[in-house]
């Protein structure tokens, strides 16, 4: 910068103000105050910043910065009652799967999808009384869970109450090696509903947008999509264990972030609270996707939506690498994309058949 | 070197990227503008910083200043257009939020017509986009803007100026950088550009997340889009989210009264009838929007700088800004 351009001690020189030439009808009080200004300002040359100018700095000083500030939980002083029992429930081997989990958050309080540690926590103390005494969940495959990378984890999906979708996050967490937080694609339906959007939120449950897919992904997650939707839970009794048909999206999402899918296969949802039969007039008049008719419901209440005690199965498989099979042009490619979705959805239909002929054969 | 006009200088955010200005060595000369006498905070920075009362809102104001002598020795070739870093702009800008749409449609025709401006920088909000369901969606830059007739005043004026500057996007005469900028926490702990915290009344079952960026790094965003030559739209956020009962502070917690659509459509039905207000309230007081702010990554080089503590409840709840190491 040359020093021409650079103006005197009043500032750039730009000429005069154009609302203020005198035309005589300006108010000369503007004009005043502008001459006191320039007055202060030429008896007081102490405050040229001409140092400052000179030796240019990025942000103005803020002062010595405060000491790094201890993670959330740490931080967090007022344990209330909740977090207490959570204490008494949790093991210490839990409490460290937990920390271990946290690590990831780099100490914020909340994530982009509002997952919050102390919640989750809490949450996992509850839920692993239903996972371990109410559905006494049996798992096995956790090998080919990655442990740091992103994956998708495509599930069948069953039952009133998403319970497999928490049953399986539990799993992740207890029983993964090393243990990892799955992160639960729900419907934009649950999205609506006041408390539940919160709660789900805060145990690091995401409504199935694409972006929020997506930043799952590239911050290397584990999703987990039930590629049925709805019409997995709300399939009539007669049907349960009969996969519906898949949505695509979860495939072309593997495929454009190289991640793979893991099929898993969920044996137990399907019986936690058969559906007798949808009234979909009334569904439709109360906005909800479907209204069920099971044993309990409506007949108890909305304690006929509790499940029934029954055994779980989770089964992990062996992961689908479409994208080391097929160049990045098959995205673009429905028929292509279809079929490997109805691969995924094959093996999964085989891997649940095979654990339901194992249940009936072990009754009789 | 650039020759930078500045509009609203006197708001939170004009007088950080004036402070940035002033210390970055490609920029020869700023030209600030704003609406009110000369701020006392451009004493020390009149060495690079000029200030100009204009109210930009006035045609003839604006025309005045255009073929003025002082416009043409300052020979701008960049442009950043700060119309809603108010802290009450509501309330504050004569003509209501509607005037910064025309200001903002008149500045961006007016620098397109006259030759000599080559950049434009805008700096939007976030709010601008449709909330989806959920209590924390990311949002990326190709997010439809939400359309909503029945919204709240302030979002439609920003989402009118949005499309104003859009329009210039594949212009041929400006490089127009559209800055989407999240919940902006001042120095003193104050929020701007959050329509969400701007009401009394949560909703109630709602706690939608909100992304926060401290004004530095917007100030800083907006000198990076200003030096880059990648016109475009970029989401500008920190690192941390909030939910908004956390920045809300001192609020009643149980107050209004959201339900789910279907059930809030009836039920509004029957207020409607009974001249009450509606109980739903705007999505973007339900629905959370956590722009990414990937792009402007990629492109413009940013990164937040800053991070935002938010310590206790209530009303001794004290909100930092704390620069990253």
């Amino acid at each position: 910068m040359s020093h021409d351009e650079l103006p005197g001690a009043l500032g750039p020189s730009l000429g005069t103000d154009p609302f203020t030439q005198g035309d005589g009808t300006l108010p000369y009080l503007i004009r005043l105050r502008e001459r006191s200004l320039r007055i202060v300002a030429e008896a007081a040359p102490a405050h040229e910043p001409k140092s400052a100018h000179e030796a240019p700095q990025e942000v103005p000083d803020l002062g010595p910065p405060i000491p790094e500030l201890p993670s959330f939980d740490d931080r967090d002083e007022s344990a209330g009652p909740l977090d207490r029992l959570a204490g008494m429930l949790l093991t210490p081997g839990d409490e460290e799967r937990l920390a271990q989990l946290n690590a990831g958050l780099g100490g914020r309080a909340y994530d982009e999808f509002g997952l919050s540690p102390r919640i989750t926590r809490r949450a996992l103390a509850f839920f692993k009384l239903l996972y371990k005494y109410w559905f006494r969940v049996e798992s096995s495959g956790h090998a080919v869970i990655p442990e740091k990378e992103g994956a998708i984890l495509a599930a069948n999906h069953g039952g009133l109450l998403p319970f497999d979708a928490t049953m399986i996050v539990v799993d992740g967490v207890l029983a993964g090696r090393p243990p990892r937080l799955v992160r639960t694609v729900v419907d934009r339906w649950a999205g609506t509903l006041p408390f539940v959007n919160v709660f789900y939120a805060r145990v690091g449950q995401v409504v199935g947008s694409r972006d929020n897919v997506r930043e799952l992904l590239r911050l290397k997650q584990l999703v987990l999509i039930f590629p049925e939707g709805m019409a997995g839970v709300r399939k009539r009794a007669a049907d349960r264990y009969v996969l519906q048909p898949f949505h695509l999206g979860f495939v072309e999402e593997s495929l454009r972030h190289r991640v793979p899918i893991i099929p898993v296969a969920v044996v137990g949802a399907d019986d936690q609270a058969p559906v007798l039969w949808d009234v979909q007039p009334l569904a439709k008049l109360l906005g909800l996707p479907f209204f069920p008719i099971t044993p309990t419901f409506p007949l108890l209440g909305p304690l006929g939506l509790l499940p029934y005690p029954v055994r779980y199965e989770i089964a992990y498989g062996e992961p689908f690498r479409f994208y080391d099979e097929y160049p990045p042009e098959a995205l673009e490619d429905p028929h292509a994309v279809r079929y490997m979705t109805e691969q995924v959805r094959r093996r999964i239909q085989e891997m649940v058949d095979q654990r339901v002929l194992d249940r009936r054969a072990k009754r009789r | 070197m650039r020759r930078v006009l500045v509009t609203h200088v006197e708001s939170p955010v004009g007088r950080r990227v004036v402070k940035a200005l002033f210390h970055d060595p490609d920029v020869a000369l700023a030209l600030g503008l704003g609406t009110e006498p000369e701020p006392s905070y451009l004493a020390p920075y009149r060495g690079k910083i000029a200030y100009q009362r204009i109210d930009l809102a006035k045609a003839r104001h604006l025309q005045s200043f255009l073929h003025s002598e002082r416009f043409a020795r300052a020979r701008p070739d960049s442009v950043i257009h700060l119309p809603f870093a108010e802290e009450r702009a509501r309330e504050r800008v004569p003509g209501g939020v509607h005037s910064l749409v025309s200001e903002t449609r008149r500045l961006v025709e007016e620098c397109a017509a006259k030759g000599g401006i080559e950049r434009f920088v805008y700096l939007s909000s976030v709010f601008v986009y449709e909330p989806e369901p959920g209590n924390g969606n990311v949002v990326s830059e190709g997010q439809l803007l939400g359309f909503d007739g029945a919204g709240d005043s302030l979002v439609r004026a920003w989402i009118d100026a949005d499309l104003v500057c859009q329009g210039e996007l594949h212009g041929s005469t400006l490089l127009m950088t559209i800055l989407r900028s999240a919940t902006i926490v001042t120095e003193g702990g104050g929020f701007l550009n959050s329509p969400p915290l701007a009401h009394a009344e949560p909703a109630v079952g709602y706690d939608p997340m909100l992304a926060v960026v401290s004004e530095r790094d917007v100030a800083r965003a907006i000198v990076l889009a200003l030096h880059a030559d990648r016109p475009g739209i970029y989401n500008i956020a920190g690192r941390e989210v909030f939910p908004r009962s956390q920045l809300g502070a001192g609020e009643r917690r149980v107050a209004g009264f959201a339900l789910p659509a279907p059930l809030g459509g009836a039920l509004g039905l029957v207020e409607q009838l009974l001249g009450r207000g509606s109980t739903q309230g705007a999505a973007f007081e339900r629905y959370g929007i956590v722009p990414s702010s990937r792009l402007a990554h990629e492109a413009l080089g940013f990164e937040p700088q800053y991070r935002i503590e938010v310590r206790g409840t209530g009303a001794a709840r004290r909100i930092d800004t704390v620069r990253c190491r």
